[in-house]
């Protein structure tokens, strides 16, 4: 059984077909990266797994439910968590509160009765993500690469079975991207069953984290492999050429 | 040994209400109003006062469903309305007992609020706003037809409303008649003063609970929110019925203590906006700065506008709504001047006195939560 089956997946934007007929799979524990050039549908395809976009046709199943075009808060509850591409903090609260949001959804609240208060939990997740330090500013005094951190933050308290992470390094800079790799792949160790699926449009940040990787063109798939496999891939040595990969 | 007592008991009691503006503001206005009856006796200030925290209140049930959870109310005359006149059709045509009928006028405020807001949270946009803006008005004209006017009223209204404390209470404890009446006034303006600060209190709290966090992300970022798992829809009835709750609670308070409802006073434009003015002049989104902004809105209504309609040529019949055009330019001016609020504006220089860390009052609690776990490694 998969984590997460894509079946056929199609979502159209007036004549424009953003995601076109796409199919993959997410195991257990798998960390899955999806690449793509800018426009290339990888955010479109995550709002329609996590319920922002209804899709034109086709399936999403979650651990053999099937949970197309349900409502995102309850996606979330069923264990899928995701982050925005493009920041979106609760910028009136406080950077810890923003985490705290998560934890009064149902699952979020799950663990807490019995492990520990809301702040604690709030706390630990700040400090894996290395943000305990600003936990006490407002999120609209706080940095943008903080705040992508904060994201994650936010999506993890949640207690996700499934991550879905768009474009997380996206303008951070060489020390920021390398201390989020690191949580990452700290994260992976933590939760060994957890599947983590991080949308990039370059694949080299994606080499030493993800175990397979999904390349996306003008909302096709075009590849599906091992990231070595993937980088010598003529397909996509053709899609990406002159540009970097 | 009692001194020692009672000098803990006063660190203790001075460290939780000293330390905290909003707190500190309440604890103050509230002994002032407490001797107030006693200090100064005169009837005038008296009934200001009781203006003051009635509005306070309302617009502070107002500022927890506007100012954070971000739906905007643009009536909230219906809620208060509703509990007016539900009360007041309930006591004058039925003759049931107030305590009886406050819940019930609560009840269908929030029944009312429920309706509205089952399609209106639903959808994007400007919808909440405008259906309480019409219905308060509609309202007004279905009491005026001839079907309902013997139980509405119409343009008169509704009266003579049960007094919530019976003068013959007091006489049953052997108070002569004139003493009772005096101590009906007393113990009524005691009651709505307890009720309405509790109230307050009340909603304070909520504002700053976790719940109240969860109204703020809605404010900040729905879709957000939604990614954070949280039912934005619930979430935002919730807010709403918490508001119209309490917004019912204090009309249906205020029609007995004014012993008639009318649409004027209670359904009324000027009523849907008076709090939404003090609200901005005050601070939104902190719960108390309406309060503040009652004081001013009222001390410069009872003692400098109002002085202003014995200048003859000033004496237009129409004077309520012209004395709140003055106010609501005068509310627009402060509010250019201090976008955040007089209280933000106040709290923000006090904080600074005290070198303390900027927080906004919703980041507090945690501060706290934060110095006691630091105290317990
Ligand atoms: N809400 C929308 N309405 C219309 N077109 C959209 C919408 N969202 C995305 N698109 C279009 O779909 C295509 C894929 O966009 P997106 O999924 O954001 O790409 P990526 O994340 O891979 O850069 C783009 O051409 C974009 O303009
Ligand atoms: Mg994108």
């Amino acid at each position: 059984m998969h984590l997460l089956e894509v079946n056929n997946l199609t979502k159209r934007f007036g004549g424009l077909i953003a995601v076109n007929n796409v199919s993959f799979n997410i195991n257990e524990g798998e960390i899955v990266g999806i690449i793509g050039p800018n426009g290339a549908g990888k955010t479109t395809l995550f709002n329609l797994i996590s319920g922002f976009l209804k899709p034109t046709s086709g399936t999403v199943k979650f651990k053999d439910e099937n949970i197309t075009g349900l409502a995102p808060h309850k996606i979330v509850n069923k264990g899928i968590a995701r982050t925005f591409q493009v920041v979106r903090p609760f910028r009136h609260l406080p950077v810890i509160a923003n985490v705290m949001i998560s934890m009064k959804s149902p699952r979020g609240a799950r663990k807490i009765e019995w492990l520990k208060t809301h702040e604690r939990k709030a706390l630990d997740l700040l400090e894996d993500v290395g943000l305990s330090e600003l936990m006490l500013e407002p999120a609209e005094n706080v940095g943008h690469g903080d705040l992508k951190r904060l994201e994650m933050a936010r999506a993890l308290a949640t207690e996700p079975d499934l991550l879905m992470l768009d474009e997380p390094f996206g303008g951070l800079n060489p020390l920021e991207t390398d201390f989020l790799t690191k949580s990452i792949l700290r994260m992976h160790l933590d939760e060994p069953s957890r599947g983590i699926v991080i949308v990039e449009h370059k694949l080299y940040a994606l080499m030493k984290i993800a175990q397979r990787v999904v390349v996306l063109h003008q909302g096709e798939k075009i590849a599906d492999g091992k990231p070595e496999e993937i980088a010598k891939n003529k397909r996509v040595i053709e899609v990406y050429m002159g540009k970097e990969m | 040994m009692i001194t020692a007592y009672l000098k803990r008991a006063y660190s203790s009691f001075a460290a939780h209400v000293f330390d905290v503006p909003p707190r500190l503001l309440a604890f103050l206005l509230f002994v002032l109003h407490l001797v107030l009856p006693v200090a100064k006796p005169d009837p005038f200030i008296q009934l200001t006062v009781f203006d003051i925290f009635f509005l306070a209140a309302f617009a502070a049930s107002w500022d927890l469903l506007v100012g954070r959870s971000g739906q905007i109310s643009l009536g909230h005359a219906l809620f208060f309305g509703i509990g007016g006149y539900t009360t007041g059709i309930l006591s004058v045509n039925l003759g049931l007992a107030p305590w009886i009928t406050i819940p019930l006028a609560v009840l269908v405020g929030v029944s009312a609020s429920l309706l509205i807001g089952l399609p209106c949270s639903r959808v994007k946009g400007p919808y909440l706003a405008l259906v309480t803006m019409a219905l308060p008005l509609i309202l007004v004209q279905l009491f005026k037809l001839d079907l309902l006017l013997p139980i509405t009223g119409g343009e008169a209204g509704v009266g003579i409303l049960l007094p919530i404390i019976p003068s013959a209470f007091f006489r049953m404890l052997g108070f002569g008649s004139r003493d009772a009446i005096r101590a009906v006034a007393l113990a009524t303006y005691y009651f709505a003063l307890f009720l309405v600060f509790a109230a307050s209190v009340i909603l304070y709290k909520i504002a700053n609970s976790k719940t109240g966090m969860v109204f703020v992300s809605i404010l900040d970022d729905e879709l957000a929110s939604k990614a954070c798992g949280i039912n934005v829809t619930r979430y935002k009835l919730m807010a709403l019925a918490i508001s119209s709750l309490f917004a019912a609670l204090i009309g249906a308070i205020r029609g007995h203590f004014a012993t008639i409802v009318s649409p004027g006073r209670f359904l009324d434009l000027t009523v849907s906006f008076a709090p939404v003015m003090v609200a901005f002049l005050g601070g939104i989104g902190t719960i108390y700065g309406p309060l503040i902004g009652a004081y001013i809105y009222y001390t410069l209504d009872r003692f400098v506008l109002q002085k202003m309609t014995q200048i003859p040529f000033l004496a237009f019949t129409d004077w309520e709504h012209v004395r709140f055009l003055i106010f609501a330019v005068i509310v627009i001016v402060l509010v250019i001047k201090w976008p955040r609020g007089i209280a933000r504006f106040v709290t923000d220089k006090l904080h600074d006195l005290e070198e303390a860390r900027d927080l906004d009052e919703r980041g507090k609690w945690i501060w706290k939560t934060y110095k006691k776990r630091k105290k317990k490694e």
